[in-house]
Order: structure tokens, then sequence, then C-alpha cells
């Protein structure tokens, strides 16, 4: 360098415009490193909260199985047609309208011979809200017209058979109190976190299906989706498969269940049948019932207002949400008490005139009958309500009272239902409180004879049955055998559960089953209409007055067990509107037993 | 004469030229990149025009190198004549093309032939550098600063009438660059400085506070046509200052730059992956040319983007080191002018890419598509070189 063309001043002058622009870029430098390497992962966030949606798949529900393995709610496939709107664009136009999209859907329906399902005015708030997501313009369509679709082929713009899986209960109406039924999730129920889309989900609204929702509803799956500048899918960026949910087998025996409806098909009412030997409920039927496949996956205007408005109230279940007073079917309880208190035995004898006084009350004898002089055995075998009367006196409220208390009355039984009726027993402290009055011998006469304020469900006098039948064993009655885990092969075995363990002395026990084995047996047994021929059961009837008193409504009632040597059926049945216990719910309950024996012999010689 | 050249040819800077070509590769790459959508011939197309261009520009760079810069120095007020005419007949219809609102084209039987904004900026830096290169010529003198001032200004109203306010802008960096060096007193370049800056804040004032104050909207659009401002332009520069002013107008391209950078993290989402660019939220109609160093930078990360300025940082650099060798005055000033001018394109351009500096509509040279842009930087490149191989160095 020659300082002939170079000056001192204009070499730092250039050196120094060489170092604002090498500082310039240092600057750009730090400014990127600041923006992708410190604050990246928010410009990341921010990125795909712009382009990146989430579309929840709710997973296939779980079947619910009988106790042989006979299907009791499954899934169907419903097959809708869908419109795929990010290929109808042009291909260098980003935006899509609602016009356009109308007239792809139209021309399919002329190719499937089907008017469209959906509106212009919905097709445009799809575009609005959802149009990641294709255009679901038919649904419920049948074989026909996928197979006009499937005809028509690749002339049609961008369409696709979309399935969905609805409920679908194969049996119609067979235990569907039990079972229950599904109906659309709610919006706000559903929308999990995170999620930009869910796809409609069925969720248990009732019954098993409502208790179980957890396990039976599976674990969603999702998509990852990657829409473009205009709100379009553009690529599918993850999957998540969803997985199914639990099979669930009952302890219902679909054929005894079947003979259960039957028996209840003409009348109001509810029917249990426990297996006493495990708690397992082997039917439960209440009537009158409904189908719930008309409930799945959305029930119709008419429908529904015929299930809601019928006065008979088909959807409730009688057998856990019915409330009765019990009547005499009570009585083996108080009987049970009175002689583990040792203030009686098999000797003890009680005249009957037809009537008992109390306090200045006069009780009459039911139907104004007279007795004359009864042992325990027989006061249960003729129903006597003067016995049960004076035996309540004697005895007091407090062992009837405990007796009731440790059998469940008044509680929950804990059978997997929501919402189960814990009934009413009333004591001292209940009176007291609610009625503000002392405890009187005259109530104690009411509850030794199941009347008062007393409430029971069918499935509790159902559980008391089979815990005398099977000698004090008391178990939570059960609806749920196994389980199977998706992929499973074999149901994995639920325990029985026994609550509680009775003490009973065997021969007091003895007892109370002679007596309830002459109430079946006993050509003068209040229950002999339902004695079968081949076969030694053992029972009682109940007849409970309910409403004003005299207005003549009664509930009528029978308990029965059988075999009476080993008790295998512990059965509870209830009518709405009874004449007595004996003439009404007796015939029907000898029908179900008979038939429910004869499929026991036919499953055992098969 | 082919002996004289190849001895040329082995006096070109060719650690310049190995990073010019460099940055050309980048460029064509990721204007493919940007124009790529799957199954949609469209982005090869553009990258097949940015090859062909490239070679055009490279054949000049070529031609501008073994030229003797003198020739053009010693014609400077012709070409600088040229360039007023050619950028004066933008505004004659049928003549000049209006593109998105903007008249910067000129065609021939409806092709699009030139940007004169392109052959102006190189016009007016051979200019300068002629006058104030010429020996004898005192830089303390009032008259040869004001000379340049107008010799700038001139151009500058006309590229606003275009309107492109950031090739406009480009000029006053260019010129101080060219007075610093060639000696102009501090005293004289700062009482400039100050002015200029009163300047602009007397034109921030009368854009920003109309609505302050409350006026109507008609009475701020006539305002605004007084003092040369279109609304364009008004928001743009609003947008600079709130960030979250219009996010699905103006501001929408400097917000998805920002989250294309940025979301590029250190090493980037891979070539063809960048999804700002091919989902559309980059507006194709700038990705591959303005807004192209945000697809580099989201899909090579921060390592691209360094490996791009490290590059450029090279180019610069060789091309001051150029002024140091050059065998006279004019040659310097030419060198540092012409430099500047790359400089000031490359600051601009990756300043607003990340949001540092408003959306000004600045090519990045070399890299960006376009193919008048190309010709003139490599144009101005081989100037350079043709001062390097003239120069003063062993």
């Amino acid at each position: 360098m020659s300082s002939i063309y170079l000056s001192e001043q204009e070499v730092w002058r250039i050196r120094l415009v060489m170092g604002v622009m090498a500082a310039a870029l240092v600057l750009l430098v730090l400014a990127l490193a600041d923006m992708q390497i410190l604050r990246g992962h928010r410009y990341q966030t921010s990125l795909e909260e712009q382009s990146v949606r989430r579309i929840r798949i709710p997973a296939t529900r779980g079947q619910l199985v009988d106790r042989h393995g006979i299907c009791l709610a499954d899934n169907r496939p419903d097959y809708g047609i869908a419109v795929y709107l990010e290929e109808l664009r042009p291909a260098r136009r980003q935006r899509l309208t609602a016009p356009m999209a109308w007239q792809a859907v139209q021309q399919v329906a002329a190719a499937i011979q089907c008017p469209p399902q959906v509106t212009p005015a919905q097709i445009e708030a799809h575009l609005y809200h959802r149009k990641a997501l294709p255009l679901l313009a038919w649904r419920h369509v049948d074989q026909r017209v996928l197979a006009r679709l499937a005809e028509a082929g690749t002339q049609l713009p961008a369409v696709d058979i979309v399935v969905d899986s609805v409920r679908l209960y194969p049996l119609g109406p067979v235990a569907a109190h039990v079972l229950g039924y599904v109906g659309s999730a709610e919006p706000e129920e559903d929308e999990g976190p995170g999620y930009d889309y869910s796809l409609p989900d069925l969720v248990g609204k009732s019954g098993l299906e409502r208790r179980f929702e957890q396990q039976l509803q599976g674990q969603s799956g999702g998509r990852l989706l990657r829409v473009d500048v205009s709100g379009f899918m553009h690529d599918e960026i993850g999957f998540r498969e969803p997985v199914p949910g639990d099979d669930l087998m009952l302890t219902l025996d679909v054929d005894i269940q079947r003979v259960a409806e039957q028996v209840l098909a003409d009348t109001v009412g509810a029917v249990v049948v426990l297996d006493p030997r495990n708690g397992e409920v082997l039917a439960m039927a209440s009537s009158p019932g409904y189908d719930p496949n008309i409930l799945s996956p959305a029930i119709s205007v008419a429908d529904w207002s015929r299930l809601a408005l019928d006065s008979r109230k088909p959807l409730l279940n009688r057998a856990v949400n019915g409330l009765y007073a019990p009547g005499s079917i009570f009585k083996p309880l108080v009987a049970l008490a009175a002689l583990e208190q040792g203030r009686a035995d098999a000797r003890t004898v009680i005249e009957c005139p037809g009537y008992f006084e109390i306090g200045g009350q006069k009780f009459s004898c039911f139907m104004g009958e007279v007795h004359g002089r009864l042992t325990v055995q027989e006061a249960l075998e003729v129903s006597c309500n003067v016995f049960f009367y004076q035996f309540g006196v004697q005895c007091g409220l407090d062992p009837i009272y405990q007796l009731a208390l440790a059998m469940g009355l008044g509680q929950p039984t804990g059978i997997e239902m929501d919402a189960e009726a814990a009934g009413l027993l009333p004591g001292k402290i209940w009176k007291r409180r609610v009625r503000g009055e002392a405890w009187r011998d005259g109530d104690t006469c009411n509850l030794a004879v199941g009347q008062g304020a007393l409430m029971v469900t069918p499935l509790q006098m159902a559980v008391m049955t089979a815990t005398i039948a099977n000698g004090g064993y008391l178990y939570r009655p059960q609806l749920i055998r196994g389980m199977r885990t998706p992929g499973a092969t074999e149901f994995q075995r639920l325990p029985p559960a026994l609550v509680r363990r009775f003490h009973w002395a065997p021969a007091h026990l003895a007892l109370v089953k002679a007596g309830l084995r002459d109430v079946v047996q006993s050509p003068r047994g209040t229950g002999h209409l339902a004695c079968l021929p081949d076969v030694v059961m053992a029972g009682k009837t109940g007849t409970a007055e309910y409403g004003p008193k005299g207005s003549g409504f009664k509930h009528g009632w029978m308990i029965l067990f059988a075999p009476f040597d080993q008790p295998r059926y512990a059965v509870a049945m209830v009518l709405d509107e009874a004449v007595t216990g004996g003439s009404s719910v007796g015939p029907r309950v000898g029908r179900l037993m008979g038939e429910v024996l004869a499929l026991n012999r036919v499953g055992e010689s098969g | 004469m082919i002996r004289s050249l190849i001895r040329q040819l082995r006096r070109l800077d060719w650690i310049m030229v190995v990073a010019m070509i460099l940055l050309l590769g980048i460029g064509i790459a990721f204007v493919y990149s940007a124009g790529y959508r799957e199954a949609d011939p469209a982005g090869s197309r553009l990258c097949q025009k940015q090859m062909i261009w490239a070679g055009i520009g490279l054949l000049g760079f070529l031609v501008f190198a073994l030229i003797d810069y003198h020739r053009w120095t010693h014609r400077s007020w012709w070409l600088y004549g040229l360039g007023l005419v050619l950028l004066a007949l933008v505004f004659v219809p049928h003549i000049g093309l209006k593109v998105y609102g903007a008249r910067r084209w000129l065609q021939v039987a409806g092709l699009r032939v030139i940007q004169p904004a392109e052959f102006m900026k190189l016009a007016a830096v051979i200019a300068l550098a002629r006058l104030f290169g010429r020996p004898g010529r005192n830089p303390r003198r009032w008259r040869y600063v004001i000379a340049g001032l107008l010799m700038v200004l001139l151009p500058m109203v006309l590229l606003i009438k275009q309107p492109d306010l950031g090739s406009a802008l480009i000029f006053l960096p260019v010129l101080a660059a060219v007075m610093f060096v060639a000696g102009v007193p501090l005293r004289t370049l700062g009482l400039l400085a100050g002015l200029g800056s009163v300047l602009v804040i007397l034109l921030l004032g009368a854009i920003t506070l109309p609505p302050r104050l409350g006026w109507a909207e008609t009475r701020t659009a006539s305002w605004l046509k007084v003092i040369g401002i279109t609304p364009y332009q008004r928001e743009r520069i609003l947008v600079f200052f709130d960030r979250d002013r219009d996010p699905l107008g103006a501001g929408w391209n400097k917000a998805q730059s920002q989250m294309a950078v940025g979301s590029g993290r250190l090493t980037g989402k891979g070539y063809l992956r960048g999804t700002q660019n091919s989902l559309g939220f980059l507006p194709r109609t700038v990705a591959p040319n303005d807004f192209i160093f945000s697809v580099i930078a989201e899909e090579k990360g921060w390592s691209g983007a360094l490996t791009v300025l490290a590059l450029f940082g090279v180019l610069l650099g060789r091309g001051l080191r150029t002024a140091l060798v050059a065998r006279d005055k004019t040659g310097r000033l030419l060198v540092t002018g012409i430099i500047t001018m790359l400089f000031a394109h490359v600051f601009v351009n990756i300043a607003m890419t990340i949001g540092l500096l408003p959306i000004t509509g600045i090519p990045l040279p070399l890299i960006s598509y376009g193919g008048s842009f190309l010709l003139g930087t490599l144009s101005a490149l081989g100037m350079v070189q043709s001062v390097y191989i003239r120069g003063d160095w062993v």
C-alpha cells in the first residue's frame, strides 16, 4: 500500500466502516440466537397452536355379556358418507366457499339417490368451526346406498365411507334396567383439555353403562392434524390408537332373566333372583320395561315422551329404586330376632283371638281371621299378625331393630348401581327426630308385621331371603362377575363379597326355615299357590297396604328360596297392585321357580 | 489478449468469489424450497428461472470484473441520467407495470423486463464515486456535499412515488459511507445526520399523531397525501411500533416470519420441511424473495442462519479490503458505496425478517428470488473485482 494513493485518515475511516458492519452482523447473529435458541420453544408453541389440531377419537365401548357369555350390549357399525373438503379446493386457490361444497354434496346425492342430510347452513357452520375434519353429509346409510356409492366410484369428488360405532342391545328389552343405556356425551362433559375437536362419544346414562363408564369407555385415541393457512387439513402428523374399553361379564343368567321378565310381563312390579351361595344376581327385572335400543344413540322425541310421561314409570328400576312396605315377609326376621333373644322357643304358644289391644289401640289379624293357639312355626305358616304383635311387644324394639339393621335395611346394599334406594328402617331416634314423638309399643307392633314407616327395596328383601336360606351369610349382591381387558381372552373373576356372618343358633334358624317351608308346602300355608310338585321350597308372602288408611291399595310380596335343603335360588318379588301376596304373587313365583328349575335340569343333562 | 485475460482472472479475489458462489447456491436451493409444494411444479419453475438469472448474472459479473471501472466512472453522468429516465418511465402508462399496487417494473410488449431501481442504485453509486473521487475535489467544500445530497434525493423521491420506500432508504447509508470515506468532515456529517433525524421524527409524528388527536379518517388520509405516505406504508410503520396491531393484516407477515425463524431452533426442521411456508402461513408471494431468510432460518435453524451471515461477512469484509487496495480514490469510493449498499440490503432484510425493523420489502442479495436484483448485485460485485484486479497489491 502506498501512501500516494491512500491517506492515513482514509484507512481508519474504511476500517471504521468495516467495524460498523461487523458489529451489525454480530448483532443479527445474537438476535437470531435469542429468537431461535433462547425463545425458540415459544415460537414453536405458537406455531403449533396455529397449524396443529388435536382430534379426539373415542374408543370402542366394552361389551356386556351374561354369565354364560351371551352378549347383552354390543357395538354395531353405523355407516356414513363424508366429504373431504380440502380435496375439493381448486389447486391454486386456498379458500373454499360453502356453495362449492354444497354443489359437491348434491353431486354425490344424485349418484347415491339419497337426499343430503346437511343443509347449506350446516356446511357453512362446518367450514367455520370444524374445517379440518371431513364433512359428514350422510349418517345411518344402508347397504344399498353404499353399493351405489361404490358404483359411482371415482367420478365423485373426494368422498369416503366413515364408520361410526352405535351401541346395540341384541336382546332388546332383556335386562334393560340393569344394563342401562348410553347417549351422546354432553359437549361440556366431554371436551377434554387440549383437544380442538372431539368426535361424538357415547357415554353411559344409567344402569351398569353409567356405573362402569370408566371401564367400558376405554382410552380415547387421538389424531394430530396439520392444517394449512386456510384451516384445511394438510396432513396427519400423529395418530394414537384408541384402547377399547373393558368387557364386563354380568352375574345375570339370560334364561332366568327372560323368565323373570315374562312372569312380570302383564303387571307392574319387580323381581330379584339371587344365588344365596355368593350373592350373585341371577335375574333382576322391573316391569314395565323398555327397549334401550330406541335410546341409542339418540332417542326420538315421541319415544322419549312416551317413556317419560308413562305413569307406570318404565324407566324406573323398581328392584333397586322401588320403595315398598314389606308387610309379612318381614316376619321371619322378627321371629329370628325374638328367638335369638331367648324370649321364645319352638314350644312357645300364643293365642290369636283375631285382634290385639295395646295402649287403647286395637289391631286386627289379617282379613279378620281368628287363628287360635299357634307356635312360632305355625304363626309363620299362616302369617298370623296377632302372634307377631305379641311377639314384638314381648321382645321389644331393640332386637328387631338391631337384626334389621345388621341385615342391611335402611341402607343401600352396595350393588353396582348408581342411586340405589336405601329404604327406611324406623327406630327410636328416627321417630323422635322426624315425628317429634317417643317410640310406642304400637310402633313396635306395626314394625313386627312389616308395616308402619318401614320401607324396603325388593333387592333388600332378596338379600334377606338369601341370608336366611344360606344360614347367616350376608353377601353383598353382585351384578358383575368378571372383567376382561382388551386383548385378554379370559374374564378375570371377581370374588363374592361377604358383608357379615350371623351366628344364629341352628335350632332357631331351623325353626324359622321350617315355618317358611310350611308356608309353601302346607296346604293351609299362605304361599301354597307357589308350590311345585317335585321340589321342596320355602317362602313367605306379604301384603302391605299403602296410601291413605282403608283406601285398599295393596302391594303384594313373596320371598322364596329353593331347593329347601340346599338353596340355590333366593327370590323376592313385589307387585305394585295386588289382592294378597299369596294369591297375586304366589302363582307367579311358582311359575318362575318351575321354569328356572327346569332350565337347571336341561343345563345339567346337556 | 487471451494471456492478459487469464492474468486478470488470476488476480480475482477468489475468497470473495467462493463466498459469492456459495451464497448463490444457497439462494437457488431455498428458492426451490420456498416455492416447493407437493405435486405442484411452480416451485421448480421459480428455481429454474433463478438459475438462468444466476448464469446471466455470473456472466455480467465477469464482464464487469474485466472491464476497467474507469470506463463507467468516466461516463457516470450519462449512466445517472439514464437511470433517472428509466425510473421516470415506470409512471408512463403501458410502459410501467403495476404489480401488487406498486409501479416498479418496465415492460416491453407485456413482458417484465427490468426494475429500474436496481439500475439506479448502481448508477448513483458510480456517480457519487466520481463526484468525490476525482483528483482535486476537496470534500470539505459544501458544494460537493450538497451535490451528493441532491444526487441521492432525486432518485429517492422517484422511488418513494412508486412507492418503494425500502429501496429509497437504501441510498442514505450509501451516501453516508461514501462521504465518510471521502473525507467529508465529521461536523458536516453530524449536522446532516441531525437534520435527517429531525425530518424522520417529524414524519413519524405526522403518521402517528392524527389518530391520537382524534382526526377523522378522511382528514388523516388527505394529510398523509400531502406528506407523500400511502396508507399502506403508514400501516406497516405503525405495525412495527405496535406488535399486536392488526395481526391478520399488515402484521401477518411479520408475525409469521418471526414464528418461522424462532421455531427453527438450533438446527432447523430440515430442508423442504419448513411448515410455515408449505402450509401457506408465510404467503407464497413473499416467501421466495423478501422472506427467503425466514425459510432458511426455519429449515436450517440458527446454524443455517449463522452460515449465511458468515458468508456475507466474508463477502463484505473482502469487499472493504478491496477499498484499502484500490489504485485511486474513485475506485475506493466505488467499492465503499457498493459494499455499503449490499450491507444495507443484508442488514435491513434480515432485521425485518426477525422483527427488528419494519417490513419494507428489501430483498436479500444473492439469495432472494428476482432477476433484476440478482443481475444488479452480481454486476456490482463484478465492479468491485474490477477495482481489485487493478488494485495496488502484489
